[in-house]
């Protein structure tokens, strides 16, 4: 095992490079742009300070629903002559960022929005009554009140796109799954495969590990 | 003294009525209803459950929107002002509900100076009040603890700063004591009495208390099913002979559910809220 691993280390070092790469992607824009459409979605929600926008919340939760509906080995597929376009390409780990950045806009959305629906409604409606405007609440009481939930959220999200990112192994998209599809599966090198597998177990506990930490720093309820 | 309550208005409420299905499907809410409030008086709203009065409380910081009439704040005519227009009149109402709605990942010191930033007020001076309020409310070494580690009365002082922070002319209580114990409660009075007389700030209170409406209030308006049955001076303390309220008073002991016989009532009863502020404040 010990000589494998000597052997493949470039390989394992570039395939850990590319799962980073991957994962950096998809939680930006997940983060970015489903972060954002999360807020909506929630301020949009009935007894909310932007529901009489409910039809855009009927939509964005009608389109949220119907892109997680799609297993992500299909949506991957699906959505390939998008991700030719955007990426040049369709295979490598830009390629996969797309299809990964897309399941992950709208894994993050929801869970934003459910992250935010916990908070008691009475903060929010004391925001309201001291004039505050709705940019004003997402900034001084959503972001805050919310916050370590928020980073516990983030934390789930990388967990999940961690394995998702494996999945886009399958169709060339490089990173640790790529690696472990090819050699521990394909070659049935069962020790190379034992290595990935750790290596992962290694990147799941160590990010739930830090999230966890930093969501308990900035909990001061 | 108390503010002598002088002829400007600092509330009107002119045939204001909110309607809605409350959860069991019964239409709830208050009927068209007229409230007047001078400058500087603490009026009290009693009721039983259900009777519309935080309802009607809400309808004049517009957290309820009337299905009818206008809502007339410090001359300003709320309902008819836009989105923006209406944040800035809101920024000098103020807010206390019974259970406190302090920002839980805040200090106190940000706590209180939360709807100053929300007005865009000039740190220096957001600074100074935040610095005035927490002497009033007598929480300044607490300046830097988050809520979580303070009691629930002292909670409730935080709230009553946050709220007089930005100069409000009005302050609208939501049952700001009801999460309380009668001790705390009558202490939680006493600084309410003092910001009335102090900054001359004019009190909406709702309350299903008796002792609380009574020690603290200049008038009172008595609400059933959605409408204001009486209105009574109740300045010296007494509740008059005859009304509605001496009636409840006799028949319930107390307006509400979880109202106790205080054992803080004492039998100077007639302790003007005046009085009683000062005993408050020095105790």
């Amino acid at each position: 095992m010990l000589e494998t691993l000597i052997e493949l280390a470039p390989e394992i070092l570039k395939a850990t490079g590319e799962t980073l790469l991957m994962l950096a992607i998809c939680l930006s824009a997940a983060i970015l742009i489903g972060g954002a459409l999360g807020l909506l979605v929630f301020l949009t929600s009935r007894g909310q300070s932007l529901e009489r926008f409910r039809a855009f919340n009927l939509i964005a939760n009608g389109v949220i629903n119907v892109v997680r509906s799609f297993p992500f080995i299909i949506l991957l597929v699906a959505i390939s002559p998008f991700t030719r376009v955007i990426a040049g390409t369709s295979i490598g780990p830009l390629a996969a960022s797309v299809p990964l950045s897309i399941a992950a806009i709208f894994y993050f959305a929801r869970l934003i929005e459910q992250t935010l629906r916990d908070l008691p409604r009475g903060v929010i409606e004391a925001a309201e009554a001291m004039g505050a405007s709705p940019l004003q609440i997402i900034r001084h009481v959503l972001l805050v009140e919310a916050r370590s939930g928020l980073v516990l959220a983030v934390t789930v999200l990388a967990v999940s796109f961690l394995s998702y990112s494996a999945v886009a192994g399958v169709v060339g998209g490089g990173g640790i799954g790529d690696l472990a599809i090819r050699y521990g599966y394909y070659r049935f090198q069962t020790d190379v495969m034992v290595i990935t597998i750790v290596l992962l177990i290694i990147l799941v506990q160590s990010v739930q590990f830090f999230g966890q930490w930093a969501a308990r720093r900035v909990d001061k309820r | 003294m108390p503010k002598t309550p002088s002829s400007t208005l600092a509330i009107e409420l002119r045939a204001v009525s909110r309607r809605f299905a409350d959860p069991g499907g019964r239409t709830v809410g208050v009927h068209p209803t007229s409230l007047t409030v001078p400058q500087g008086e603490i009026h009290g709203i009693i009721g039983f459950s259900g009777a519309g009065k935080s309802t009607l409380l809400r309808l004049v910081n517009l957290l309820e929107r009337p299905d009818a009439g206008e809502v007339i704040v410090h001359g300003n005519t709320l309902t008819r002002l836009s989105a923006a227009g209406l944040r800035q009149a809101r920024h000098r109402i103020g807010m206390i509900f019974q259970h406190f709605n302090l920002l839980h990942n805040l200090t106190v010191a940000d706590n209180v100076a939360l709807p100053m930033r929300i007005a865009g007020a000039d740190p220096a001076r957001i600074r100074e009040r935040v610095q005035v309020c927490l002497d009033f409310v007598g929480l300044a070494e607490k300046a830097d603890v988050y809520p979580g580690r303070l009691s629930g009365g002292q909670k409730q002082r935080v709230a009553i700063a946050r709220a007089l922070a930005p100069e409000p002319h009005v302050l609208l209580a939501d049952e700001p004591t009801s999460a309380l114990d009668p001790r705390t409660t009558l202490d939680l009075l006493g600084v309410l009495a003092d910001a009335n007389r102090q900054f001359g700030v004019t009190i909406l209170l709702v309350s299903h208390e008796m002792e609380v409406i009574r020690r603290l209030c200049h008038r009172v308006s008595v609400m059933e099913g959605g409408r204001i049955v009486e209105q009574l001076d109740i300045a010296d303390g007494r509740i008059p002979e005859g009304s509605q309220l001496a009636s409840w008073l006799s028949d319930f002991g107390a307006v509400g559910p979880a109202a106790s016989p205080s054992p803080t009532t004492r039998p100077d009863a007639a302790a003007t809220p005046h009085h009683f502020a000062l005993e408050a404040a020095h105790a």
